[in-house]
């Protein structure tokens, strides 16, 4: 300790050991990992003609990672699909299986992050998002997911209020629309995310089969797109429809949180939670579905046909705190989305119900079994 | 006669501690100037959003490293230099090479800077600035830290004590980190994720075995000198240094749990995090039980209250830390904005409160001139306030988000949706640190740039002469 020249000495040694196990090691482990087919020969060569996974990528997309770089968007997004145990990177629809090292050793600059303020983009190349999407979506990200708080870049676009055969419709300013013209660093972000998928299975690693459809999920969880359609319904009826959808996708106090079940598309998931949309009875008796909507349900549950056996708590934010006009939104919006048509729902309906049940104990939740014995004594 | 050595020292040490203090100032405020912008453009995502050289993560990563390069590098310079000396009796040597160095060490950063805002910026964890400028980083820290390490194989007493230990350990890990990182990223880079696994390793170490080992040091030196008692179970300081230096190269990698690296990289990181505790636990019974013995002394020094503020939050978030690593737990928080809170809550809630109470403690005696108390008081309350909120906000944000991620079936804006108001609470606290560390660098530039209108006969007249 009191010779500087032997404490130098520990205090490097402690460093290298940790150096040689991460560096060395690692890299004697798994350094020399090659291309392989996505199974292999019962010898461990790969199989003979089939395709060798990982493929490097094009030319503009290792340009665009770059660029990607030089930018500072790993800052937020990362590049991997945590394993099961770590995380529900899977099931969130963020891949097909988790990422392995083999997926990363042909690209020169690995951006594999620690950092998820944005969504992982380890599979975006997957997502079916048009290139046209993703410029929109590079030039103003608000334009396209309404809530994103992810950095313009408008610096990489030229903006014109012409059209021509290299601009892209973005925004209409005024009745005006403007156009945009994507630089060459934009298209090549454009081409590198496009590239950006892990769509093969590896002899380490097999896709794993989700509950939930990925497809779907993705669609859900990362575009919720702005729907800029005109309605043709009569005002009052939109707007009880607008204001009880964000009660169904909003989960803070006050929204209804029910799109966690029932997903935000309405096709809840099979074997757990029925579906809302085409559903016998969210398109049938107002009276029940009231009733649902104040105390809850439990038990078993026969929709369309299908057997389902859940609890469903009082929805809101805490539970059964919905008021008469939220419930009446709430379901007027269920019963007119996804493809359903059905009258309206009321403040005064709710009342009504509310008040022929008044001597309930609260949070008494509803069985199946019990309301259609009542609606059809009725 | 012992004044006198000590004031010679002093005397020498003078220059380059005021050199290297003052430029620390300055990179604290270019630092807390990006922090805001940083913090501004999450929660409002069009400010400056169409300037090129001002993007989110360009500005994020350059606030990184102007806070531990420019201000923690100054700084570390500065403390280790009077620390040494007055541990060693012995004057420091070599001022004008100092000098010289310390501001290729300062253009090299701002060059870097410069690179990154500019689209040069690499991949790796604070290890961003561009190539070209780290010879001249690593030449003009191997020339200053070899310089305080003349000063301390001059000592006069030959045995050692705790803050020599971690200041010098400090100053020897950082070129060892930087070589291997140079060597394993750049000179034979591994493909694949094996660069990941080094850059995560240097990142989080520059935390660990420099950052963290000088503040240590400068805590095991303060408080019994200012205290004038001995450390309490000073026999377990020496496990404590072994225990740090033994196991953080180890667990800085758990950060990798579930990638696509080998297994037992994360799991070993893990495991030796958990044993962290030991350290943790040495140093903070040392600090503590020492300071307590006479908390009224502590808080009316005000140097001492913003390092015993410092060990507290040391200690504190590093449970944290530790709980955060635990597999279970890790799952939720691993890609949050928990991150922030382990980043911030090292350079600002531990290292930068103790390096402020310590340049509190040197200037007087380097220069001469007091520091107002009230500007002092002012700048520990808001440095006091600014942290706690930020940290706070940082943790439960962090909470709130890694769990929402966790639900499969909540749209990935909803998540964000719901850590937005913390984003908002972040950036008032960086305001209200922005506005302390001003009110820091005025004191210390008022101390050492006195006022040419107010003392026209001492200064103007002794510089013409």
């Amino acid at each position: 300790m009191n010779n500087i020249f032997k404490f130098s000495g520990y205090i490097f040694l402690t460093l290298a050991f940790a150096w040689l196990a991460f560096v060395v090691g690692a890299k004697n482990q798994y350094g020399d990992l090659t291309p392989s087919s996505e199974s292999l020969e019962e010898n461990g060569s790969n199989i003979k003609g089939e395709v060798l996974y990982p493929q490097s990528m094009a030319g503009i997309a290792q340009l665009g990672a770059k660029e990607y770089l030089s930018l500072g968007c790993v800052t937020c997004h990362t590049q991997q699909v945590r394993s099961e145990e770590s995380g529900f990177d899977v099931q969130r629809g963020w891949g097909k299986r988790p990422s392995v090292p083999r997926d990363y050793i042909l690209q020169e600059d690995v951006l594999i992050g620690h950092n998820r303020v944005g969504p992982d983009l380890a599979n975006v190349g997957l997502r079916d998002y048009t290139n046209e999407w993703l410029h929109k979506h590079l030039f103003m990200p608000q334009m396209e997911v309404e809530g994103s708080i992810c950095q313009p870049s408008p610096f990489l676009y030229k903006v014109s209020d012409e059209p021509s055969e290299k601009t892209i419709e973005a925004i209409s300013v005024d009745n005006k629309m403007i156009y945009i013209e994507p630089s060459i660093q934009a298209s090549r972000i454009v081409a590198y995310l496009q590239s950006l998928e892990q769509n093969y299975e590896l002899p380490e690693v097999s896709f794993i089969e989700s509950d939930i459809e990925a497809d779907e999920l993705v669609e859900t969880a990362d575009t919720q797109t702005i729907d800029n359609e005109p309605s043709s319904l009569p005002s009052w009826l939109s707007e009880q429809i607008n204001s009880g959808k964000e009660i169904y996708m909003k989960a803070a106090p006050g929204g209804g949180l029910c799109f966690t079940c029932h997903q935000p598309n309405g096709q809840g998931i099979a074997g757990q939670f029925p579906p809302l949309a085409d559903s016998d009875w969210v398109l049938g008796d107002k009276e029940r579905l009231i009733k649902i909507s104040i105390y809850g349900l439990m038990g078993e549950i026969e929709v369309n046909g299908v057997k389902y056996n859940n609890v469903m708590v009082p929805p809101g934010i805490p539970p059964g705190s919905l008021t008469d006009n939220q419930i009446a939104d709430v379901l007027t919006y269920i019963r007119n989305d996804w493809g359903n048509s059905a009258s309206s729902v009321s403040a005064e309906e709710v009342a009504t119900v509310r008040e022929s049940i008044k001597g309930r104990a609260p949070m008494q939740m509803w069985t199946a079994a019990e309301l259609n014995k009542k609606s059809d004594s009725e | 006669m012992k004044k006198t050595t000590e004031q010679q020292i002093d005397q020498s040490a003078r220059i380059a501690v005021s050199f290297f203090v003052a430029s620390a100032g300055l990179w604290l405020l270019a630092a807390a100037f990006l922090a805001y912008v940083a913090a501004a453009k999450l929660t409002d995502p069009l400010f400056l959003s169409s300037f090129e050289f001002f993007t989110y993560g360009k500005v994020k990563i350059s606030q990184a490293n102007a806070f531990v390069y420019g201000w923690g590098g100054n700084s570390i310079f500065a403390v280790s230099l009077w620390i040494i000396s007055r541990l060693s009796q012995s004057p420091v040597r070599g001022t004008p090479f100092l000098l010289a160095a310390g501001t290729i060490w300062n253009l090299a950063i701002t060059f870097g800077l410069l690179g990154i805002l500019d689209g040069h910026m690499l991949g790796h964890e604070l290890l961003e600035m561009p190539k070209d400028v780290w010879p001249a980083l690593l030449i003009s820290y191997l020339v200053i830290s070899f310089l305080i390490l003349v000063v301390f194989r001059s000592r006069k007493k030959k045995s050692t004590i705790a803050p020599q230990w971690f200041i010098v350990a400090a100053l020897i890990w950082f070129p060892c980190l930087m070589m291997f990182a140079w060597n394993g990223l750049e000179i034979n880079p591994g493909r694949g994720t094996l660069t990941s696994i080094l850059s995560m390793w240097f990142g989080q170490n520059i935390i660990w075995l420099w950052l963290t080992p000088v503040a240590l040091g400068c805590a095991y030196y303060i408080i019994p000198s200012v205290l004038n008692r001995p450390i309490d179970k000073y026999y377990l300081a020496i496990f404590g240094f072994w225990c740090i230096a033994a196991l953080a190269p180890w667990s800085v990698v758990h950060h990798l749990e579930g990638g696509p690296v080998p297994m037992w990289v994360p799991a070993v990181g893990t495991v030796m995090s958990i044993a962290m505790v030991f350290p943790i636990a040495v140093a903070s019974t040392n600090f503590h039980s020492t300071a307590f013995q006479d908390i009224s002394k502590v808080w009316n020094y005000l140097p001492l209250r913003f390092v015993v503020f410092g060990t507290l939050s040391y200690t504190i978030s590093s449970y944290i830390g530790v709980i955060f690593s635990i597999p279970a737990v890790a799952k939720l928080t691993q890609f949050s904005i928990i991150n922030e809170f382990h980043f911030n809550q090292r350079v600002y809630g531990f290292f930068s409160m103790i390096i402020f109470g310590v340049v509190y403690h040197i200037l007087p005696q380097i220069t001469g001139r007091e520091i107002g108390s009230a500007a002092k008081n002012f700048h520990f309350w808001t440095s006091a306030f600014g942290v706690f909120g930020l940290l706070l906000a940082y943790l439960i944000g962090g909470l709130t988000h890694g769990v929402l991620a966790q639900q499969p079936s909540l749209g990935w804006v909803t998540v964000i949706d719901s850590v937005k108001p913390y984003f908002l609470i972040t950036e008032f606290a960086f305001v209200i640190l922005g506005f302390s560390q001003l009110v820091f660098v005025l004191n210390v530039w008022k101390v050492l740039v006195p006022n040419p209108f107010s003392t026209i006969d001492s200064t103007v007249e002794s510089k013409a002469v």
